[in-house]
């Protein structure tokens, strides 16, 4: 015990670090993928891969996050690179929406948050972890269709649309180059990325660690009561507290004053937007194209919330 | 400014590309550095930055050495030719990318304008940037001249394509922050504004997902299902000092009840949970020597939810070692302090505080705020506001060393 109190300074710097430590190495394994999809994987293969019908395609993006698990850390840089490999916007859309929640592993722990230990026919763990793949899903697909007519210059940036691969004129073009060239393309797509996705991450997370720290949570509960305002009480606190999706669900559980509802909002907006986020999302997509995606965002999940958890109760509690 | 004088010698523009290159390599080196020095220097574990349990420590060793491996990699190829990365479609420039004179297309140096606003505004103008080659750094009066060709520009990093504040502020982003926390942080939650905002003082004692880990009904827990509302369980009605209404912030919870689709366990009840015996509580829970059940403060917490565990536990000896802080709910006496752990889930930014009040009958002792201490009293339930309160009747109360885990996992 120190007689100096480090005070509120030290909590952030605290909470900054914790989230470096815990985010970072997901970065990095997200530039590194990033870097040999752009040295190795072929333009064309994404089009084999997909269907053709862009409406299906965009629809299948959703279930991506089941092979190709990524959390919200590392779907940004993967994603900025699939755009450029020529995967349309609405499947890029759909699989940035949807990859931190329709991903093994944050199933798996928004299953085991929601467990009741001593009540096994409760259907908390059913509602929360059903209602949230499916509640994902069909936001990231209705946005990612929203996206079917738009022009990547409609709504990314300047120099991701640069890079974006030719419409064809590039067949067969990677193959001419030897491996340790590919490879120190590789690298070095990586260390940029990296650097680009870290300083965007590192603003995010730094107001993130002031506004978790230094915020008293224990107000929300005063509209926990409120049906309107519960849901965006807590999607407020989602975006606020920017928790890794894997552990999100621990956090939600315990609060009890609120309902599924609100809950359910929490769990899917938050994954899909929160401070640090906006920041990494700021080094993909224009700036007035991102207010409105996550204008959208908040809107749909806020009305759809309600409905589709007492649509997921209904079905649960009579299961027939 | 020497960036600067770098660009003007021989050839600028290979000069600026190669100084990016250094110090993107020392970026990385920096933050691989950062992460291996936390976990070599036993920091990492001490602060409990990241949950012990799972692939969170492993994976901040992978971070590191990944960072280092990638940046050295880079270190060492920096003369090397790239692959031949123009299999981007560059036509749409108009002119042929062949006639740039690069001896690697990879090199063009991307300096497109970017309008940085002075001072600390972090959002690119991304839009103004790829083919708006007017170089506006308007930013602070520099003004930078840069004779590279037009470069049909793919994907380059932050450093690569803003202009020279941008890629100042850029680096400092990027070096500052984790520099000046790395030696400043104190590892830990040391002042009480954080256990404070994150609810230490606003509990819902209850049984949640959570309480599977300190259930104290293991193996033959949960054969009995009746999630039936219970009325108050024995404890609480033989009360020895009932509190008079609460006015802390825990009798403020709305009550659920009223939302139609409210998540089934209200903050309020107990609930019957099957059978629960005191030689379950003596094969669960470990004894010290005095005799005294030996228990962590969430599994006290969550006691307050089970019926049976509460009619067995009541009038028990239990010692546990907790962070003292001042009582500030139903405490108009002062006869209270409050103990509470953190519990982490992945990394300190989600710990969450679990708490419980400790009652001494007379004027409770004074504690610096956040010290360790060792509580050993008897367990007792009572009814404040609208949930069972789980309550240490206090017989002595020492100070004791910081443990080894200082959170709860």
């Amino acid at each position: 015990m120190t007689a100096s109190d480090p005070g509120r300074t030290g909590e952030i710097l605290y909470s900054f670090l914790s989230i470096l430590f815990e985010g970072a190495p997901y970065i990095l394994v997200g530039t590194l993928l990033s870097g040999f999809i752009d040295a190795f994987l072929p333009a064309k293969l994404l089009d084999r891969m997909l269907p053709k019908n862009k409406i299906l395609a965009t629809f299948s993006a959703g279930f991506m996050g089941l092979i190709f698990p990524v959390c919200e850390c590392a779907v940004v840089p993967v994603v900025r690179r699939l755009v450029q490999k020529g995967l349309p916007i609405s499947c890029a859309m759909t699989y940035l929406l949807s990859a931190p929640i329709i991903n093994p592993i944050v199933i798996l722990s928004t299953w085991t948050a929601f467990q009741n230990p001593g009540d096994k026919s409760d259907v908390t763990p059913w509602v929360m972890t059903v209602g949230r793949i499916s509640l994902g899903y069909l936001i990231a697909v209705v946005v990612g269709l929203a996206m079917l007519r738009k022009k990547p210059a409609d709504i990314l940036n300047k120099s991701i649309v640069d890079g974006i691969a030719g419409a064809g004129d590039d067949s067969g073009h990677a193959a001419k180059t030897g491996f340790d060239a590919k490879l120190i393309h590789a690298m070095r797509t990586a260390m940029r990325d990296f650097l680009d996705t870290a300083m965007y991450f590192t603003i995010g997370i730094l107001i993130t660690s002031i506004f978790n720290t230094q915020i008293d949570q224990t107000k929300l509960k005063l509209v926990a009561g409120n049906d309107l305002l519960a849901a965006p009480a807590l999607m407020g606190l989602a975006y606020i507290l920017a928790l890794c999706s894997t552990s999100d669900a621990f956090i939600a559980a315990p609060m009890v004053a609120f309902n599924y509802a609100a809950k359910l909002a929490f769990l899917v907006f938050g994954p899909m937007l929160d401070i640090k986020l906006t920041f990494m999302y700021a080094s993909v997509f224009r700036r007035k194209f991102l207010v409105g995606l996550a204008l959208a965002l908040f809107v749909l999940v806020w009305l759809l919330s309600g409905p589709w958890s007492s649509l997921m109760q209904r079905i649960f509690t009579h299961p027939s | 400014m020497v960036l600067i004088d770098a660009e003007n010698l021989h050839s600028p523009v290979m000069k600026t590309r190669q100084f990016t290159h250094l110090i993107s390599v020392l970026l990385l080196l920096l933050w691989g550095g950062v992460m291996l020095y936390f976990y070599a220097s036993g920091r990492l574990a001490k602060g409990e930055y990241v949950s012990k349990n799972g692939w969170f420590t492993t994976m901040v060793i992978v971070g590191g050495v990944g960072c280092i491996v990638v940046g050295l990699f880079n270190l060492l190829t920096m003369g090397a030719k790239e692959a031949d990365c123009c299999e981007h479609d560059h036509g749409h420039e108009g002119h042929d990318h062949h006639d740039h004179g690069h001896d690697d297309c990879c090199g063009h140096s991307h300096d497109h304008a970017h309008t940085h606003d002075c001072g600390h505004d972090h959002k690119h103008d991304h839009d103004s940037c790829g083919h708006d080659h007017s170089h506006e750094h308007t930013c602070c009066g520099h003004d930078h001249h840069h004779e590279e060709p037009k470069a049909a520009g793919h994907a380059h990093g932050i450093l690569e394509e803003s202009g020279f504040i941008g890629r100042l502020v850029a680096i400092l982003i990027l070096a500052g922050p984790i520099t000046y926390a790395s030696i400043k942080s104190p590892d830990g939650y040391k002042s009480i504004n954080t256990v404070t905002n994150r609810g230490v003082y606003d509990q819902s004692y209850q049984k949640d997902a959570k309480a599977s880990k300190f259930d104290l009904k293991k193996g033959d827990a949960g054969t009995q299902t009746v999630p039936a509302v219970a009325s108050l369980p024995p404890a609480a009605t033989t009360v020895a000092t009932p509190p008079a209404q609460t006015t802390g912030p825990a009798a403020n919870i709305p009550p659920v009840a009223a939302v139609a689709n409210a998540a089934p366990s209200g903050a309020s009840q107990s609930k019957s949970y099957g059978s629960f015996t005191l030689k379950d509580l003596e094969a669960q829970v470990p004894k010290s020597k005095e005799g005294n059940f030996q228990l962590e403060v969430p599994e006290i917490y969550y006691t307050a939810g089970d019926k049976e565990v509460q009619g067995v536990i009541t009038g028990q000896s239990i010692e546990t070692i907790a962070q003292v802080i001042p009582e500030k709910v139903n405490n108009e006496k002062g006869t209270r302090v409050r103990i509470f752990r953190m519990l982490i889930q992945c990394c300190a930014a989600d710990a969450r505080p679990y708490s419980v009040p400790v009652e001494f009958g007379k004027e409770a002792p004074k504690f610096k705020e956040m010290s360790w201490v060792k509580v050993v009293g008897k367990m007792n339930y009572v009814k404040e506001g609208d949930q069972i309160v789980p309550i240490i009747e206090a017989t002595t109360i020492t100070e004791a060393p910081e443990p080894d885990s200082k959170m709860v996992y």
